[in-house]
């Protein structure tokens, strides 16, 4: 039972830190900082809509294709980190078969690139 | 594993797979090169692209042909190579050539112009050929995944036409449910036994005993996931209903392509996952595949009896013989198996030459329109050689004697009576009965009904007449000598009993 408390004392010591700067933080915000509410100010964050519509209405796509595009490229950090970490252990086979994997979504870069996926107008 | 004994023995058994592979790769760089290339003009890739399709798909033909080895489990065991997925293969690229063929016309007409068309459903086909050869759960779900990711954008295809975006939406749910539902199941299976190998499964089972009911109850419903999900793929009966839907909304060169193509793959890796790893839990299985098969047979007939639209129709026509070859899968025998494969090889046969007439419908000003049953009036003095085909392969699929789809049906019945089916098979053989309704009448609007001005003629593309032959001469052959293909049905059941 010693053991499990002196393992897990750091992470206990990192939940505390991070609760104590989150509410310093924002509770120094709240009490030095200037309160001048208005509708813009107090409206929940939306980047490039209006907060409060009907969200059934016309919607640009090229949101989606930027999504799509980044959790693409996003999933071949993933796969590189653990790949790049066991690099040794894994010998020319390992090797090699990420450079298959990093050929081919070559091609799908090429191809997105060509019909104009990337660029905003 | 060692790097160099992979490409020995392994890497020769996945060439046609590699060289499809490799071929998807080529194509995308060619078509996203070419097509946006302001030197040559932003030229239209759609017929070039069919016909290196058909050729790509041609080589992977002879390559699968050119196999080393008669039964080899590859790639730590979680790929499967045997006279089954050789043959299945075989009659899958066949097939997927057949389709491609038959449907450069209407995509002419369709204005799909995008090559991305071919790259996905060359790819779907990849996913196909490896869902074919898997022998590992986790083989056998990303197989799946692949070939019905690419299936949900095929069923999009025309962007303009708000009916297929809502045929791809409509797909894509039901599908991603149902992989979830096979997910679980997967997951369960791997918490109850801690292995996805198909072989493991079945040496696990055999020392399980009656000290193990949770284990067997939990594995039943593992099995339950796994069955609605495969039931779900292949739109049997209480898990059909995106069927018609997505067979109407989707331009028809893709209905073509999931209405013939993904069965008999599924059925053949179901199949073997059921017989090889789950056959002790064979009367759970049994319980489910006739439930479903009962049902598909009696929703099928019956509901296609109100349908006023020939792409329903057929879904619901799909739907029914979709209930028979389930029933011919839970006979759980030799002969039951081979009459799956027999049936399932004489309604793809059927289907090319009813897709085939109805594509011959299809011109430049009706496109938009789906077609309805009054469409087909008139053929008869319109193309009598087009009616007469029809004709053959609508009492081919309604089972009347002179052709190959009688004795597919018989079969089945037979086996069934065997197994000692005999509440199932009566129900199927009434149901059949009232299904050869609805066949009669579409000939009776061929032959008998006359429409005064229809409007248009019914030119049949070179691709599609040549198509129109070739089935309907095997749909007529094969009933005077269906020896070859039952010999044939039989090795295949071999491969799994």
């Amino acid at each position: 039972m010693y053991f499990l408390i002196e393992e897990y004392l750091p992470i206990f010591y990192i939940f505390v830190v991070s609760v104590s700067l989150a509410l310093i933080i924002l509770g120094a915000s709240f009490f030095l900082g200037n309160h001048k509410p208005d509708s813009q100010k107090v409206s929940a964050y939306e980047c490039g809509f209006n907060p409060y519509e009907d969200s059934r209405n016309k919607f640009e796509i090229r949101f989606y294709i930027l999504a799509i595009l980044f959790i693409i490229f996003d999933l071949e950090a993933i796969f590189i980190f653990p790949w790049s970490i066991v690099l040794g252990q894994i010998t020319s086979f390992g090797f090699w078969t990420m450079f298959d994997f990093l050929f081919e979504l070559l091609v799908g870069f090429i191809y997105i690139w060509k019909i104009g996926a990337l660029e905003w107008q | 594993m060692d790097f160099s004994l992979l490409f020995q023995n392994n890497f020769k058994m996945f060439l046609p797979e590699f060289f499809l592979a490799t071929s998807i790769l080529v194509l995308t760089l060619h078509g996203s090169l070419i097509s946006t290339s302001k030197i040559l003009g932003f030229p239209l890739l759609l017929k070039s692209f069919n016909k290196m399709s058909i050729l790509i798909l041609g080589f992977t033909f002879i390559l699968v042909n050119n196999n080393s080895a008669s039964f080899l489990i590859v790639y730590s065991s979680s790929f499967i190579f045997d006279l089954l997925t050789l043959n299945v293969k075989q009659f899958l690229l066949f097939s997927a050539i057949l389709c491609l063929f038959i449907s450069e016309h209407s995509l002419k007409l369709g204005q799909i112009n995008q090559f991305e068309y071919f790259i996905l459903i060359l790819c779907s086909i990849l996913g196909l050929l490896f869902l074919t050869s898997s022998f590992d759960l986790l083989s056998l779900y990303l197989s799946i995944e692949m070939q019905s990711l690419c299936f949900y954008v095929l069923a999009a295809a025309k962007k303009d036409s708000s009916f297929s975006t809502e045929a791809g939406l409509k797909y894509f749910i039901i599908g991603s449910f149902s992989s979830g539902l096979l997910l679980l199941g997967i997951s369960f299976l791997y918490g109850c036994t801690g292995t996805t190998h198909f072989d493991n499964f079945s040496l696990l089972f055999s020392e399980i005993d009656s000290s193990h009911s949770f284990l067997t109850s939990l594995v039943q419903k593992a099995l339950l996931c796994i069955f609605i999900a495969f039931f779900f793929k292949i739109a049997a009966a209480p898990f059909h209903m995106w069927s018609p839907d997505v067979y109407e909304g989707s331009p028809i060169s893709s209905t073509i392509i999931f209405a013939i193509l993904p069965k008999i793959v599924l059925f053949s890796t179901f199949l073997r996952l059921f017989q090889t790893s789950f056959a002790y839990f064979g009367e759970t299985l049994l319980f489910f595949s006739i439930g479903s098969a009962l049902c598909s047979v009696i929703i099928g007939s019956f509901v296609a009896l109100k349908q006023k639209k020939l792409k329903r129709l057929l879904a619901y026509s799909s739907i029914s013989h979709v209930g028979y070859l389930l029933l011919a899968f839970s006979c759980n025998s030799l002969e039951g198996t081979q009459s799956l494969f027999f049936y399932l090889i004489i309604y793809m046969l059927t289907s090319f030459t009813i897709w085939s007439v109805i594509l011959s419908l299809n011109t430049s000003t009706n496109l938009d329109k789906s077609k309805t049953l009054i469409d087909l009036s008139s053929l008869s003095t319109v193309n009598p050689l087009l009616a007469f085909t029809a004709l053959v392969a609508f009492f081919s699929l309604a089972g009347v004697p002179p052709l190959a789809g009688f004795f597919a049906k018989l079969e089945i019945f037979v086996n069934c009576l065997g197994s000692s089916l005999f509440f199932a098979g009566f129900v199927a053989i009434l149901s059949s009965v009232i299904s050869s309704f609805y066949y009669i009448r579409l000939i009776k609007t061929i032959y008998f009904e006359k429409v005064i001005d229809n409007g248009f003629k019914f030119s049949v593309s070179r691709s599609c007449s040549l198509i129109l032959c070739f089935s309907m001469f095997f749909l007529v052959f094969l009933f005077f000598n269906p020896s070859l293909l039952f010999l044939q049905t039989h090795k295949m059941a071999l491969c799994l009993f």
